[in-house]
């Protein structure tokens, strides 16, 4: 995220390393936004933080990981084995009860933990755990290492997969509407920018690896590229249908105690619809790898 | 009397105020809050993010 918008509002980011800081800065007012994962923003607007979804983060970017050379093949395989999520309220969690469902397994058929994204690569090539379930780039950091396999891409078994949404805190939006179209236009500028031109993906692994993600600019490149659909960052407005599915489930597996009508943590104002776009594509910055395809 | 009443309630008003300054808005944000206001300074929009898609 760039510091200064071509309008001069000023953009900074936070990192956190788990969600639960995360929502703790959000009702602190600390931060204004934030990517979370969409049940837990479903489950933050339940217990009353006044936050909307306004957009999503990308879609797909999340598969299942497990040991390169283990016994696992199928997804019923995982029967009676530990495998990690990264918090029981992420979407991660609920695919893997549907897919139990889908295939008439119980639903406690294996032991689900939760456990901070960074540390489930290790936790699999350690052995504390036999399979995991997270977004990028730890599914791809398990295949570099050499210790996992991808045991299936959401992309292959649940497609357009939802994992992280932006949430705005409400005062925001009430406040400075504004800033949170400015901030809106850009995720969706970055992401058409990403998706029409591979080389692109690897000019953002080059600047979001040094600068944000803090990860080598290859891993950020492999998740980018390998294949190139492993995630998405365009059709990113919040569907009603998408979420309705995740709250049905959600609340069919206990993850949240009462449905949440999606207007009550959904703002879907802010999504431009084709034509509607103020931006040129033209005015983005380009990097090295976008200059030698042009 | 009237005039004890009044500073009584000036006073008042300016030590709740700062405790409401110092246990619910805090100064740095009051001080940025100002700087927008009299346009030293452009808006800040802090988003929080995880490094995992």
């Amino acid at each position: 995220m760039t510091e200064h918008s071509d309008t001069g509002s000023v953009f900074s980011s936070r990192k956190f390393t788990d969600f639960a800081t995360v929502s703790e800065a959000l009702a602190a007012k600390e931060i204004g936004a934030s990517f979370i994962l969409a049940p837990l923003a479903m489950n933050l607007v339940d217990k009353g933080l006044p936050v909307k979804v306004v957009y999503l983060g990308h879609r797909d970017g999340t598969a299942i990981v497990v040991r390169k050379n283990g016994d696992i093949h199928d997804f019923r395989d995982l029967a009676g084995k530990t495998v990690a999520i990264p918090m029981r309220y992420s979407n991660q969690n609920i695919l893997l009860h549907k897919m139990m469902k889908e295939r008439g397994m119980p639903y406690d058929s294996m032991n689900i933990i939760e456990l901070p994204p960074p540390e489930h690569p290790t936790a699999l090539a350690e052995g504390s755990i036999d399979a995991y379930i997270v977004g990028e780039p730890f599914c791809a950091k398990a295949e570099l290492d050499g210790s996992g396999r991808i045991l299936a891409f959401t992309k292959d078994i649940w497609p357009e997969f939802i994992s992280c949404v932006l949430v705005v805190r409400q005062d925001l939006i009430d406040e400075r509407r504004d800033l949170v179209q400015e901030l809106v236009d850009g995720i969706a500028r970055s992401g058409k920018w990403l998706d029409e031109d591979p080389a692109h993906r690897l000019d953002a692994a080059e600047v979001a690896g040094k600068n944000y993600y803090f990860q080598s600019p290859e891993l950020l490149a492999y998740v980018l590229s390998r294949p190139l659909d492993r995630v998405k960052y365009t059709h990113l407005a919040p569907l009603k249908d998408d979420f309705d599915e995740i709250m049905e489930l959600a609340v069919e597996i206990g993850v949240l105690p009462r449905r949440v009508e999606f207007g009550q943590y959904a703002d879907t104002s802010f999504v431009r619809t084709d034509g509607q776009e103020p931006w040129a594509l033209d005015r983005l910055p380009t990097g090295p790898a976008a200059e030698a395809v042009r | 009397m009237k005039f004890k009443v009044i500073v009584g309630s000036l006073v008042w008003l300016a030590l709740i105020t700062l405790a409401h300054i110092q246990l619910n808005v805090g100064w740095d944000r009051l001080a940025s809050s100002a700087r927008v206001m009299f346009g030293t300074e452009r808006p800040r929009l802090i988003v929080g993010f995880l490094p995992v898609t």
